[in-house]
């Protein structure tokens, strides 16, 4: 693919991931799903964690809606793209030359799909309700 | 006794000059080596340099030849910064101890003297030049004054290799295009007479070419001419952000300093 498509896509997912990433750390505050938006809720007689916005079954209970699971999945993209081209570019700034230029690229492509592949198959066995 | 120059004025003070001193054909260390110079008003850095090498040791290797701003030879990092010798007075650094390096990112051939090969050959292989499709020219190519105001600013370039020693990017990648380059691949394709932009796409859209360029501004802090290559950098990657859809075969790009390959590659 030409530079200047792959630097396009580059500062493009940087401004999804910006979008997304808020809507993602807004999920702990004015969009979390409790009623009252605190993190950890504690049973009032002992310590005992009963809710809140980052227990286990209310994060889950996001996952297990299809609009989130798929801007989860979106970030991931967007993250997985930005992350590993940016690799490539640093890397062939230390390293430049052909051969290494090659090796750097499917070298990040490989280790990017293995991440998306991970992070994908985290995402769908929450959204299928099964948990990880 | 100390010597004073004829066409200079008084002697206001004495300053040290701290030079670099490096000779690749010695199997030597570089090192740097202090020398009082007496100052006197009008007196410039080149002055002081060249005060040194005929009054107190003729080893000291420099380059320069107009001593007036517009050759670009005299290029050196002054105290910290890239700066045209023979248009950097000595009293206006207000600094007792002047410190004097030879451009950085270039091999030095001695002393304050860089090896400007990547400088050339980097310009050289972006075409700078009018390209047009016919073979012979057939007359007065027009051109309206708004049209010539789209590169004039990047018309005044000397060729000084300023900004090259101050680029990171450049320090860590050998293939790096440069500023100086990029700018004036810019000027050519900004151009109305020019038809090339095509044969530089390949060159410019590298993974060494414009998008490398992190913006640092250095280069456009450092150059004596106002040039601002920096700002050619960006509207280039304008001019390839439109263009993004043409097709054409990419090559990787090949091993560096030397762009003897370049001609290859296009
Ligand atoms: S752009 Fe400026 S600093 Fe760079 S070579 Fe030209 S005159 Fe020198
Ligand atoms: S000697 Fe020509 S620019 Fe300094």
């Amino acid at each position: 693919m030409r530079e200047s498509k792959i630097m396009l896509l580059q500062y493009l997912t940087g401004l999804f991931i910006l979008v997304l990433g808020t809507f993602h750390m807004l999920l702990l505050s004015v969009l979390a799903p409790t009623s009252n938006k605190v993190l950890y809720q504690y049973a009032s007689t002992n310590h005992t964690l009963i809710g809140g916005t980052l227990y286990y079954s209310t994060v889950t209970a996001i996952y297990h809606t299809l609009l989130w699971g798929s801007i989860f999945e979106l970030l991931l993209t967007f993250l997985v793209f930005h992350i590993f081209n940016g690799f490539r570019i640093i890397l062939s700034e230390q390293f430049p030359g052909a051969k290494a230029e090659k090796v750097i690229t499917y070298s990040m492509l490989i280790l990017g799909l293995v991440i998306f592949i991970w992070g994908s198959r985290t995402i769908v066995l929450m959204l299928l309700q099964g948990g990880i | 006794m100390e010597l004073v120059l004829k066409g200079f004025g008084e002697v206001v003070k004495t300053v040290t000059f701290r030079v670099r001193r490096y000779d690749p054909e010695k199997k030597e260390m570089p090192k740097y080596m202090e020398y009082k110079v007496p100052v006197q008003r009008g007196m410039t850095v080149l002055d002081g340099v060249l005060y040194i090498k005929e009054h107190l040791d003729p080893s000291l290797a420099a380059r320069y030849s107009c001593r007036m701003g517009i050759c670009g030879s005299c290029a050196m990092i002054i105290n910290g910064k890239e700066r045209l010798a023979c248009q950097t007075q000595i009293l206006e650094l207000n600094k007792d101890l002047i410190k004097v390096d030879p451009l950085g990112n270039y091999d030095t051939v001695k002393d304050l003297v860089p090896d400007l090969n990547k400088l050339f050959k980097n310009h050289e292989s972006v075409k700078p030049y009018i390209v047009r499709e016919e073979a012979e020219p057939y007359g007065e190519y027009i051109q309206l004054p708004e049209e010539r105001e789209k590169y004039a600013l990047f018309t005044e370039c000397i060729m000084c290799g300023a900004c090259l020693s101050a680029c990171p990017t450049m320090a860590t990648d050998d293939l790096y295009l440069g500023p100086q380059a990029l700018a004036q691949a810019y000027r050519y394709i900004a151009d109305s007479r020019d038809a090339g932009f095509n044969e530089r796409l390949n060159l410019l859209d590298s993974k060494h070419g414009v998008w490398r360029c992190h913006f640092a501004g250095a280069c456009s802090e450092v150059c004596p001419k106002g040039v601002d290559p920096a700002l050619a950098i960006q509207l280039l990657r304008g001019v390839l952000s439109k263009n993004v859809f043409i097709k054409y075969k990419q090559n990787p790009a090949k091993l560096g300093p030397e762009r003897a390959s370049i001609k290859e590659v296009l």
